[in-house]
C-alpha cells in the first residue's frame, strides 16, 4: 500500500478495457471518473485516465493510457463499466478522443450547432475561440418516443428546477416510461479556463463558484489535488478550518435541502421552516468568512481565514439552537405519514444500481452502501474526529431524506470535535518554490451530494496543465432516468430532487454577477455582441 | 309581486357583492395565517385586493391554442361560482329559490370544475392537459359527494327547494341521524378538495404540471380565475355551513348575519391549517382516498332512504 493512498497504473491500450473490468467486477472498485488529457505538447500523445476508488482500502487509483496523437482513440469501457457513459462522451466532445465501442455515443456537452472536428480541450486552440460555423440556434436532436407515449417537456425552465436542464419525458397517461436527459447548458469551460488563463490560487476563486452551494468543497477538493501534486503538507489549524467550513457547508446545504425536498412534494411549512432554522448557519458563515456562501476559503497550501478563538462559544450556540431546533423536525418528519406517501417506494435505485451506475453520496448509503469520502479517504482533519456514517437500506426517497435529516447531527458533532481540539499554529504553509511540472494529483471530497472528485496535472506558468472536476451530480443524474421508469409524473420531480441535483456543478458553471439597476430590455444578439466585445 | 321580485334580485345582489367583496379579504387573512405557521411576516391582508387589482389592470394576452374558448371559459368560471352565490343562503334565507333549485345548484356547482377543464383545454399545453385530465379525475369521484349531502337532505325534508334543504336538513328534524353524522365526516373530510388546496391542489401543482390548467393565463384572464378561486373557497363554505351548522335558528337577523359569517371564517381557518401542514397527495393516491369517501356517502344515502 503506498504512503500518500494513491495508485498510478499506465497500461498499454489494448490491456486497458480487461484491466478496468479486472478492477471494477474483480476487485469490486467503484468508478470516479474518466479524463482525457491532451498531452501533445509534452509528451507527444494523448492520455485517457480512468480514475477508481477502493474505498474499504482507502485507495484512489488511476488507471492511465497514452494514445497515439495521430490516431486518438480509445476501447470504451462503457460495457463492462456502465458508470464511464458521461464521462468517455464529455472526453469524446471536449478533447476529441473517440471512444471506440460506446454503447450510445450521442452529443453530451457541445450543442449540436457545434462544428465536429473541434475540440475545445485540445491544447491547439485557444480558450475564447468560437468556429465560424457554430450554429448557435440548431435545435436538439432527440430520438424518438416510443409508441403510444407523448412527450412532456420538463424544462430547461421549470419551478422546481432552479437550473437550466431539460428532460425529455415520455408519458403515457400519467406513468413516465421514459426519457432523455439533455443538459450542459451552462457550460463555461472553467477547465479551459484553468489551462489557459488562471493561476493556481486563481483557481481556487473559480472552483469556489463551480458550485453556489457546495462551493467550498470544490475549492478544497482543488487545493487538495494540487496539494497532493506537490506533496504539500497543511498545518493542523488550516486542515481544521477546512472541516468546520466543510461541515457548516453540509449543515447549511442538508437544511436548505429538506426543504426544497418538502417543497416539491407541496408542503410549503417544512420549507419555511427549515429555511429559518438554517439563517444563523448562514449568519455564522458570514461572521467567519465575510460571506454567507462562497467563503473564498482556500489558497494552496492553507486558508485563507481564522477562525478567532472568541469566536468558538459563538458557534457553538449556534450549534446548540440549530440541534435543539433539528431534532423535533427529525421526530415529526420521521413519523409524518402524509410525507412517507409520497416518498416510499418512490425512485428507488438499489444496490445494484449503486454499483453500476457508480452513484454516491447520501443515494448511496439510502441503498445501504455505506461509502463516505470522509471515512474512506480520510483528508483535513477528518481522521481525528469521530462521526458515524448514517446509512438506510430501501433506497427510495424516503430513506434519502432520513440519510440527509440525520446526517445533519453527525455534521454537528465533528464541528464540536474540531473546535475542541483545534491548536494554535500557522494558517497555511510556506511555498517558497514553484510548484513541480507534471505531477499527478487526486482528491476526493464529500460534499453534501456525494463524493466531489478533482484531477490535476500540475505544470508550467504556475497553472495546472489539466483539471478536471467530476461533481456528485455528474454519476447521480445519470441514474434519474432509471429511478423514474416507470412511476407516475407526479414522482418525478421528487425522484429528481431527491439526488439533490446541482446541475451548475454538473454543467461547470460560472456564475456571473448581473449589475443590478438595469431596466433596459436586452435581446440574445446584443447580449452576445457586448460580451464578445469584452472578450477581444 | 312585483314587491318580491325586486327584493329577491336585489337579494342575489347583496349576496353577489357581499361574496366578491370577502373573497380577497379570506384569502388575505388564509396566506396571513399561512406565513404566521410558517413563520413568516407574510403579507398584508389587503394583499389580494391589490394582487387582484394588479392583474386586471395588465396587458390582456391573447394565447393558446383558442383564444376565443379561453376568454369564455374564464368568464364562465367567474360567472358560474357568481350564479351560485344568489342561490345559497348567507346568513339570511336564500334570495333566489323556486322549485327544483337544488338541481339547478349541483349542475351549477358542476359547471364551474367544468369551466376549469375548458380552460386547461383551450390553453392546449402539454401541463395543461396534464392538469385537466387530473382535474377530470378528481371532479368524477368529488361532484357525488357534494351531490349526495345535498341529496340525502332533499330526502330528509322530501323537497327540492333550497332554502328547505339546505337548512341543517341533513340531520331532519330529529336529532342527529347515523347518514347526517356520516356524511358530515365526509364533507369534513373531503372539504379541502372542494376548495381545492393543499393536499388536493393535484390538478394545479405547482412544482409538478406549473399550475397545470392555468399555465397559459396571465393578467385580466388569470385574475378571473384567481377570483374565482377564492369565490369557491367562499362559497363551499357557505354551503357546508348552511348544511352542517345552521343553528342557532329565530334569533335576530343581524346577528344571525353577523355568525354565519363567523363560522365562514372558522371554516377558512381551517383549510389553512390543514393546507400548511401537509404535503400534497399523488392522484392515485387523491383517488383512492375520494373513493372511500365515496363509498360511506353512498352507505349514508341508502341509509337516509331508510330515514335513519
Amino acid at each position: 500500500m503506498p504512503k500518500d493512498r494513491r495508485l498510478f497504473l499506465y497500461v498499454e491500450p489494448s490491456a486497458l478495457k480487461e484491466i478496468c473490468r479486472y478492477i471494477f467486477i474483480d476487485l469490486d472498485a467503484r468508478y470516479i471518473t474518466c479524463i482525457g488529457v491532451d498531452d501533445r505538447p509534452f509528451s507527444g500523445s494523448f492520455m485517457v485516465v480512468h480514475n477508481f476508488a477502493f474505498d474499504k482500502d482507502h485507495l484512489l487509483c488511476s488507471v492511465l493510457v497514452h494514445i497515439p496523437a495521430d490516431n486518438p482513440k480509445v476501447d470504451s469501457i462503457t460495457d463492462v463499466v456502465p458508470a464511464a457513459n458521461w464521462a468517455e462522451r464529455e472526453m469524446r466532445d471536449l478533447v476529441g478522443i473517440e471512444p471506440v465501442g460506446h454503447r450510445y455515443p450521442k452529443r453530451l456537452v457541445l450543442p449540436d450547432g457545434w462544428p465536429d472536428g473541434v475540440y475545445p480541450l485540445r491544447k491547439d486552440l485557444r480558450w475564447d475561440h468560437v468556429p465560424k460555423d457554430f450554429d448557435e440556434d440548431r435545435e436538439f436532436l432527440f430520438d424518438d418516443p416510443p409508441e403510444g407515449c407523448i412527450v412532456v417537456p420538463f424544462g430547461p425552465f421549470h419551478p422546481t428546477l432552479d437550473e437550466p436542464s431539460h428532460f425529455r419525458l415520455y408519458v403515457e397517461g400519467e406513468m413516465v416510461r421514459g426519457c432523455e436527459y439533455r443538459g450542459f447548458m451552462a457550460h463555461r469551460g472553467i477547465e479551459k479556463l484553468s489551462e489557459s488563463v488562471m493561476s493556481y490560487n486563481d483557481i481556487n476563486i473559480m472552483a469556489e463558484r463551480i458550485c453556489g452551494i457546495c462551493g467550498c468543497v470544490h475549492s478544497v477538493a482543488y487545493s487538495q489535488a494540487v496539494e497532493a501534486a506537490a506533496a504539500i503538507t497543511l498545518p493542523p489549524r488550516a486542515e481544521y478550518i477546512r472541516t468546520i467550513m466543510l461541515e457548516i457547508e453540509r449543515l447549511h446545504s442538508h437544511l436548505l435541502w429538506t426543504g426544497l425536498a418538502c417543497h416539491i412534494i407541496g408542503f410549503d411549512t417544512m420549507f419555511m421552516q427549515s429555511f429559518r432554522i438554517r439563517e444563523p448557519i448562514m449568519y455564522i458563515s458570514e461572521k467567519i468568512t465575510g460571506n454567507r456562501k462562497t467563503y473564498g476559503l482556500c489558497i494552496i497550501g492553507g486558508v485563507r481565514w481564522d477562525i478567532p478563538m472568541e469566536m468558538n462559544a459563538e458557534i457553538r450556540q449556534v450549534l446548540d439552537k440549530l440541534e435543539a431546533e433539528w431534532r423535533p423536525v427529525f421526530e415529526s418528519v420521521s413519523k409524518d405519514r402524509n410525507i412517507q406517501k409520497r416518498t416510499k417506494g418512490v425512485g428507488i435505485a438499489d444496490k445494484h444500481a449503486v454499483k453500476n451506475a457508480g452513484l454516491i453520496g447520501p443515494v448511496a448509503r439510502a441503498a445501504g452502501v455505506d461509502i463516505d469520502c470522509r471515512l474512506d479517504h480520510p483528508y483535513a482533519a477528518y481522521d481525528r474526529v469521530d462521526f458515524n456514517v448514517i446509512t438506510e437500506q430501501d433506497g427510495d426517497v424516503w430513506s434519502r431524506l432520513l440519510v440527509r435529516v440525520r446526517e445533519v447531527f453527525e455534521s454537528i458533532k465533528i464541528i464540536r470535535q474540531c473546535l475542541e481540539k483545534m491548536e494554535t499554529g500557522p494558517l497555511h504553509a510556506d511555498i517558497k518554490d514553484e510548484l513541480p511540472v507534471g505531477r499527478l494529483g487526486l482528491s476526493s471530497v464529500e460534499a453534501p451530494r456525494g463524493e466531489s472528485h478533482h484531477f490535476v496535472i500540475t505544470g508550467e506558468n504556475n497553472r495546472p496543465r489539466r483539471w478536471r472536476v467530476r461533481a456528485p451530480t455528474y454519476q447521480n443524474l445519470q441514474a434519474v432516468p432509471m429511478m423514474i421508469k416507470d412511476q407516475q409524473i407526479a414522482d418525478m420531480t421528487i425522484s429528481l430532487g431527491s439526488i439533490d441535483p446541482c446541475f451548475s456543478c454538473t454543467d461547470r458553471l460560472e456564475t456571473i454577477d448581473l449589475k443590478s439597476g438595469v431596466t433596459r430590455m436586452w435581446s440574445q444578439e446584443e447580449l452576445q455582441e457586448s460580451a464578445m466585445k469584452k472578450k477581444v | 309581486m312585483e314587491n318580491s321580485v325586486s327584493l329577491t334580485i336585489l337579494g342575489g345582489l347583496a349576496n353577489v357583492l357581499m361574496v366578491l367583496l370577502v373573497a380577497p379579504f379570506c384569502q388575505g387573512v388564509l396566506r396571513k395565517v399561512t406565513a404566521l405557521i410558517q413563520s413568516r411576516q407574510g403579507p398584508p391582508i389587503r394583499q389580494a385586493y391589490y394582487d387582484l387589482l394588479k392583474l386586471l389592470g395588465k396587458e390582456d394576452l391573447e394565447s393558446g391554442d383558442s383564444p376565443v374558448m379561453q376568454r369564455f371559459a374564464v368568464y364562465m368560471s367567474l360567472a358560474t361560482v357568481l350564479a351560485i352565490s344568489t342561490l345559497v343562503p348567507m346568513g339570511f334565507s336564500s334570495p333566489m329559490n323556486g322549485q327544483g333549485d337544488v338541481i339547478l345548484l349541483i349542475y351549477l356547482l358542476t359547471l364551474s370544475g367544468i369551466c376549469t377543464l375548458l380552460a386547461g383545454l383551450a390553453a392546449g399545453s402539454t401541463y395543461s392537459i396534464l392538469g385537466i385530465s387530473r382535474q377530470m379525475m378528481i371532479m368524477i369521484a368529488l361532484e357525488p359527494l357534494f351531490a349526495t349531502a345535498i341529496i340525502i337532505g332533499a330526502i330528509h325534508t322530501r323537497s327540492f327547494r333550497l332554502d328547505t334543504v339546505l337548512h341543517g336538513s341533513v340531520y331532519a328534524n330529529q336529532g342527529f341521524p347515523w347518514s347526517g353524522l356520516i356524511i358530515l365526516i365526509v364533507m369534513l373530510l373531503s372539504f379541502q378538495a372542494f376548495v381545492e388546496r393543499v393536499p388536493f391542489d393535484i390538478s394545479e401543482a405547482e412544482t409538478e404540471l406549473m399550475e397545470g390548467p392555468l399555465v397559459e393565463y396571465s393578467g385580466p384572464k388569470l385574475a378571473m380565475f384567481k377570483y374565482a378561486s377564492m369565490v369557491k373557497l367562499i362559497i363551499y363554505s357557505a354551503l357546508f355551513v348552511d348544511i352542517f351548522a345552521p343553528w342557532p335558528t329565530g334569533i335576530a337577523g343581524p346577528i344571525q348575519w353577523l355568525l354565519f359569517w363567523a363560522k365562514i371564517f372558522v371554516l377558512v381557518l381551517l383549510v389553512t391549517l390543514v393546507a400548511a401542514t401537509h404535503a400534497r397527495y399523488r392522484i392515485d393516491q387523491a383517488i383512492r382516498y375520494f373513493a372511500l369517501l365515496l363509498a360511506a356517502a353512498v352507505a349514508a344515502l341508502v341509509l337516509a332512504g331508510f330515514g335513519l
